[in-house]
């Protein structure tokens, strides 16, 4: 292996006729007078100097080549590989041609490529090609989790990509670019999974329902049990939102989660409003105040002047108050107000709190957050300013030398899909606390890990502050054009983007100060959804069939003519099915559709029964 | 564009009808083999692709060497020139590789010389090289065949001390000595025919005659007089290119001539130009180009000195 053709001090040709090169390897060049120079294979070729690539334009016949090797030449004898090699520091001066060059020792590139041990770093993944550097290096290195290679779950051959915990100080956040099907949500999870090994405390915004952590990946060893370490929360179900805690601003946020608000009606919710307000108290407001707008002043004192129960009096001298109060307020806005009231309380948000997050996170566990896109957008709104307004007061606290405070640990966020939450363009309830997050979160120990298909949709405030990309296949010119923006990924790897096979990734991180390029390793655990959903028509229709027919059983034969009276036993076993004589009978000919019942013709009419 | 010189353009136009006229005086295809086979010159004869097996036992028995050189001269004027020169024999079968090289500058010549007398030089120098090659490739390479690129007539006057060596080498080991000849030069149908030919094609060239005569795969094996005795010469179509080549072989190796046209023939691409693959390989290895040229001046005798060699007209701007 040797440098050849003209060399420049950051890239230099490296030939070789023994060995083929693969991208992304590391090569050592021993320039004479420079000394040891490391650089990275960015482009590998391999030609035959002596079969033209045309001959009048064509491609050699194939019958020529053939005889030649029936004469005992061997191709592949004079075929040579050569690799643009981009040095990693530029040298002072071009390096020299015909400098040797070797493929490096684990202890020569050490730094470059471990920058942590499996105890304080994440285990990402594995660095790709880098098997020869792999087998000199340490043994404790060695073969620290699954790869999926061919089709096959392997060990690890490669030197292990690190992620190391201590650096999220300087670096803290992580965001996770890629199209769908490229490994996007596999990365995801083995942070989450590295996180739990560490027992880090982090929460995870979970609108897709997959972030579970119980059913193990089969077919590999060693794979340790998380099912305590994670803790699922469904809003409405588990957590939810303490109505007294609410500021004004989370309300309007809530409200506006389930559908905009005008601006009549947010004004109408600031003015609302109270402090110290309780559901209750908020919405017989609102209610009350509807009733009456509805009703009218004049006709309220006229009810007044009526006799009635004192408790009768008292809330229509009530409404006269709010009224009174309240005058400039139109009627829709507060019936669209109380609505929306009506439907979050309807999603159970308003019976529940946060603290059984607060609590996961005190323990050092990882809190799935599940619910629909909507509703978690605001719920996250609210949960993750409360929890960093914890961390953040405990800490400011420490620092003005009154620990009294209560003590809130460091935490982790994470969410796929991050581009709901911080929208470039326009305003998401959830955007203003996940940009502070993102601004200021390093200072408190608040991370963030954001996911998306769509970098370009994300804030850009909050794509600047992610330090540490990861970068799995994306597809789309505008989201590779803003890879390149953000990143330090180079041109040929841009290149590359959208041929990446599912699950490697390029990483771009400040403390590597190249892009490495990776291949994320197997989770130990996977998403409850690998069921297919063509598999699962499939099961549903035959779980169906199956149970009809043991419904049937004691009924057949059936006669075509008496269906109704067999509908009327099947409905008192089982009213679930909700039989009716059309569906009935068009379920009876999917069966003999199928050869489970045969139809016979008698003078009765067809007759349905076993074969 | 500049307009063109109305002048040129008539000497040029005179010169183009002058040509067409030729090109249409040529006798047809049938025609032509018509008095080639009537005159008793030569026969047409088609040759066919070797089989595997023959392929193989060729393979066993060393395989086929193709040898071929290449000179290249520093673009200054006489005698400030610096000609170098290598030749190379290389084996399908054998993984050594025989070069031998040669650097002459009229310079530092023992006898004075004009320039022609250099260029005549230079021209056996090169022969000489490759002869020495293919001799070494005879001891060392024992190959069954060796293809020089090339007629062996070149090799027999520009290298005259060295091809009573190679020939007896040749004959003596039973190694096929074969040239193959990518420009036909001589001019031995028009010789023959002088009386049937019209006008026009009486000095014609072989390959001229010949254009387009033969189907692919089709040679006309001629019996040579003159320079060219002691060879047996073969004019074949060897791929769609209507050009046809050259092979020569030894007369006393004549029994072989069929196998050596249906290897030729096997070894040649089918869209190519009609040289077989092998010989193309070897002339990749082998040639000084200028770039190489070039980096020996710099490298050896440094930019202040190639100076010294590089004439002015090489400085003006295109």
């Amino acid at each position: 292996m040797q440098v050849v053709g003209l060399t420049t001090p950051q890239e230099v040709f490296v030939a070789s006729r023994e060995r083929k090169f693969r991208i992304n390897e590391i090569l050592v060049i021993e320039d004479p007078h420079q000394g040891s120079l490391i650089g990275e294979v960015v482009e590998a070729n391999s030609y035959n100097r002596f079969i033209p690539l045309s001959i009048n334009h064509d491609f050699v016949d194939a019958r020529v080549i053939e005889s030649l090797e029936r004469l005992g030449y061997s191709i592949s004898e004079d075929e040579i590989n050569i690799a643009r090699v981009k040095l990693r520091n530029e040298a002072s001066f071009p390096v020299t041609t015909g400098a040797k060059a070797h493929l490096p020792e684990f202890s020569e590139v050490k730094d470059l490529l471990v920058r942590s041990t499996p105890q304080e770093g994440l285990a990402l993944g594995e660095i790709k090609n880098t098997e020869e550097t792999a087998d000199t290096m340490d043994e404790n290195l060695k073969g620290l989790f699954y790869v999926y290679t061919k089709g096959e779950k392997k060990k690890t051959k490669n030197v292990p990509f690190l992620l190391d915990l201590k650096s999220f100080q300087q670096y803290p956040h992580i965001g996770i670019f890629g199209g769908s099907g490229s490994g996007k949500s596999y990365g995801l999870r083995v942070i989450m999974e590295e996180l739990m090994l560490k027992e880090i405390p982090a929460i995870i915004l979970d609108p897709h329902y997959e972030m579970d952590f119980s059913t193990k990946e089969e077919g590999l060893e060693g794979t340790p049990d998380f099912k305590s370490a994670f803790k699922k929360f469904q809003i409405g179900e588990d957590i939810g939102v303490e109505f007294l805690a609410l500021g004004k601003r989370d309300l309007l946020d809530l409200l506006s989660a389930v559908k905009p608000l005008t601006e009549a009606m947010s004004s109408a919710v600031e003015i609302l409003h109270r402090r110290g307000d309780t559901l209750l108290s908020f919405s017989s407001r609102l209610e009350l105040l509807a009733e009456a707008l509805e009703l009218g002043r004049i006709r309220i004192e006229k009810i007044l002047q009526q006799d009635m129960e004192p408790q009768e009096r008292e809330k229509y001298k009530k409404m006269k108050e709010l009224l009174e109060e309240y005058p400039n307020i139109p009627l829709v806005s507060v019936q669209g107000i109380a609505w929306r009231l009506r439907r979050l309380q309807a999603s159970g948000l308003f019976n529940h709190n946060i603290k059984p997050v607060k609590e996961a996170l005190l323990q050092g566990k990882l809190a799935v957050i599940q619910g629909p896109i909507w509703l978690l957008q605001v719920f996250s709104t609210y949960l993750l300013a409360n929890l960093y307004r914890a961390r953040r007061d405990y800490k400011d606290g420490e620092l003005k030398g009154n620990a009294k405070g209560e003590y809130f640990p460091p935490f982790v966020i994470a969410t796929d899909e991050a581009h709901n939450f911080a929208p470039k363009g326009y305003d998401a309830p959830s955007k203003g606390i996940i940009t502070e997050i993102a601004q200021e979160g390093r200072k408190y120990g608040v991370f963030l890990v954001l996911a998306t298909q769509r970098p370009t949709l994300l804030d850009e405030t909050v794509t600047a502050q992610l330090n540490t990309k990861i970068i799995f296949r994306t597809v789309r010119g505008h989201d590779i054009a803003t890879i390149t923006e953000e990143t330090d990924i180079g041109a040929e790897e841009a290149k590359r983007l959208p041929y990446l096979p599912s699950g490697d990734a390029f990483v771009s991180s400040p403390l590597f100060g190249r892009t490495v390029a990776i291949r994320v390793r197997l989770p130990y655990t996977k998403s409850p959804h690998t069921l297919n959903p063509f598999d699962e028509i499939k099961n549903y229709r035959q779980k169906a069939e199956e149970r009809l027919l043991d419904l049937l059983e004691t009924h057949l034969p059936i006669y075509e003519t008496n269906l109704l009276k067999v509908i009327q036993a099947l409905n008192a076993e089982a009213p679930d099915l909700k039989l009716e004589v059309r569906t009935l009978k068009e379920s009876l000919e999917t069966l003999v559709k199928s050869g489970k019942l045969q139809k016979t013709d008698t003078p009765f009419g067809a007759m349905y029964h076993h074969q | 564009m500049e307009r063109l010189n109305e002048n040129l353009k008539t000497e040029f136009s005179i010169a183009a009808s002058a040509l067409r006229k030729r090109l249409k005086e040529r006798p047809d295809r049938e025609n032509l083999r018509d008095l080639i086979e009537k005159s008793g010159l030569g026969r047409f004869k088609r040759s066919r692709r070797m089989t595997n097996d023959e392929l193989k036992s060729l393979s066993e028995k060393g395989g086929i060497v193709g040898v071929d050189g290449s000179t290249n001269s520093t673009a200054g004027s006489f005698p400030y020139v610096i000609t170098v020169q290598q030749s190379l024999a290389k084996s399908t079968a054998v993984q050594e590789e025989i070069y031998y090289s040669r650097v002459l500058c009229p310079l530092f010549m023992q006898e004075d010389m004009d320039e022609a007398e250099y260029l005549e030089l230079t021209k056996s120098s090169l022969a000489s090289l490759e002869a020495m090659a293919a001799i070494e490739a005879v001891e060392k390479l024992k190959p069954a065949v060796i293809l020089v690129d090339g007629s062996l007539v070149r090799l027999k006057i520009e290298a005259k001390s060295l091809w009573g060596d190679l020939k007896k080498a040749a004959i003596d080991k039973g190694i096929l000595l074969v040239g193959v000849v990518e420009g036909i030069t001589t001019k031995i149908i028009s010789a023959a025919l002088k009386e049937s030919l019209p006008e026009a094609m009486k000095g014609a060239c072989d390959w001229e005659l010949l254009f387009g005569a033969l189907d692919v795969g089709e040679g006309l094996e001629v019996v040579p007089t003159g320079l060219k005795e002691g060879f047996r010469t073969v004019f074949m179509r060897t791929s769609l290119d209507p050009k046809p080549i050259g092979i020569d072989l030894l007369e006393e190796q004549y029994e072989y001539m069929e196998q050596v046209e249906n290897l030729v023939f096997t070894l040649t691409p089918q869209d190519g130009r009609g040289i077989p693959l092998w010989l193309d390989l070897v002339d990749k290895k082998v040639k000084i180009s200028d770039a190489l040229l070039e980096g020996l001046l710099k490298a050896y005798l440094g930019e202040d000195f190639s100076e010294f060699l590089t004439p002015k007209r090489a400085k003006r701007s295109p």
